[in-house]
């Protein structure tokens, strides 16, 4: 990889999953190849690759209110390998929760990083609701009109290599009110539940840890 | 009992506060994250569907998750990093997910998941060396987050590790006496 492409990272272990295809949308207008974080392994030849790219795109996926450990590995080792001189990075965060709040945090971790590592934080893009798109297009977010266009505005700022602000993906994804909430709510457990039966399970059965979980 | 996992690789902060909580008589378990085989979630959502409460990979985290599941108090102590927590602590939060209620309920007026472990309070502990407000900012939100989607009690604390150890235990006064 020569000093001038973007190197389109994805932190999702799910190769075919909703991280991946946010950035394979990314990839359709900046060019430069998707790369999978391995997980397991040294991170050594990525912390390199990071190096020398100009501008790094992390798309992962919201685990527990921000990136995947394997990440945070990765960026940890970057921390300590050091050598960065000023690469562009942007974050993308998508989680199944359709609040923005839920999922910040794995953007405040790549600006906190940058900003301690000598790299140029540029914004990120936060996307709620992604469990349910499972991988499929942006087309077929439950908001795709609103999200659309500002996602695809977020790509225009990798390709220009200007700053995105929060006020972009906020903006387009308001908070659903109560109404709705409980709707979605009812529905997505009726789904689970569904799910659990379908496998034998009784979801109300108290947890309880026995040799078979060994 | 409590649940402590710390990742002791960059001080002896464990052990420290396993000392601080022992006067207390409550009891105690703590796993060092960092010398256990814990490999990262794939995602594979097998815990929440066919092999409900249960992770297909076979490593320590069984260990960790049969203790969690039979406390009060689960602590997780680690070095505060990029304003979260670090990769050996975080390989734990992820796989904790097994121990998850993958039914939603509304807390709020927001959709929230909740635990399995009924009563549950979930601390967290950031050490670190004259952190920035960014970055305590960021590692309080996060509990906060956690709080939320996981519908548990608990706190967050924050200790320069340049400070003597009495805010340790001004920490385990708060988590045994809720
Ligand atoms: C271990 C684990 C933890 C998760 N934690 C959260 C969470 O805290 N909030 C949330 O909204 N979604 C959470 N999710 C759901 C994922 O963020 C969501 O399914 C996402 O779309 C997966 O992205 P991917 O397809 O790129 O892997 C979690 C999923 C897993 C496996």
């Amino acid at each position: 990889m020569n000093r001038s492409e973007t190197m389109l990272l994805c932190a999702s272990p799910r190769r075919k999953g909703t991280s991946a295809m946010l950035l394979e949308r990314v990839r359709a207008i900046t060019g430069g190849e998707v790369v999978f974080l391995p997980q397991k392994g040294s991170l050594d030849d990525l912390v390199l690759a990071m190096q020398k790219a100009e501008t790094i795109v992390m798309s992962g996926p919201c685990y527990i209110n921000t990136y995947p450990a394997r990440l945070i590995e990765l960026l940890e080792t970057a921390a300590q390998v050091g050598g960065f001189s000023g690469q562009k990075l942007y974050g993308i965060i998508n989680g199944g929760m359709p609040y923005m709040h839920t999922h910040q945090h794995g953007l405040s971790c790549l600006q906190l990083f940058a900003q301690q590592n000598n790299l140029s934080w540029m914004g990120g893009f936060v996307l709620g609701g992604g469990a349910m798109l499972d991988g499929q297009p942006l087309e077929k977010h439950m908001n795709h009109r609103k999200v659309v266009p500002a996602f695809d505005q977020f790509i225009r700022h990798i390709a220009q290599g200007t700053a995105s602000t929060d006020s972009l993906y906020e903006q387009a994804q308001p908070a659903p009110g109560k109404f709705v909430t409980r709707i979605f709510a009812n529905l997505l457990t009726f789904m689970v539940v569904k799910k659990l039966k379908n496998h034998g399970y009784d979801p109300d059965a108290p947890f309880i840890y026995t040799q078979e979980h060994n | 009992m409590i649940t402590i996992i710390s990742d002791d690789s960059r001080g002896d902060w464990g052990s420290l506060l396993e000392d601080a909580l022992l006067p207390t008589g409550r009891q105690l378990v703590r796993f060092s994250a960092n010398s256990l085989d814990i490999k990262p979630c794939t995602g594979c959502s097998s815990c929440s569907g066919k092999t409900y409460g249960r992770c297909v990979m076979k490593d320590d985290m069984h260990l960790v998750v049969q203790k969690i599941a039979g406390c009060q108090a689960l602590v997780m102590l680690s070095p505060v990093v990029f304003g979260g927590v670090s990769h050996h602590i975080k390989k734990v939060m992820d796989r904790i997910a097994v121990l998850g209620d993958p039914r939603y309920r509304m807390k709020d007026g927001e959709l929230v998941k909740g635990m399995r472990v009924p009563g549950l309070r979930y601390y967290m502990i950031g050490v670190g060396n004259k952190l920035s407000e960014a970055e305590q900012k960021a590692f309080l939100a996060l509990h906060t987050e956690n709080r939320k989607i996981m519908d548990v009690k608990g706190q967050a604390f924050i200790l320069d590790s340049s400070m003597d150890k009495s805010g340790l235990e001004q920490v385990a006064k708060e988590i045994s006496h809720e």
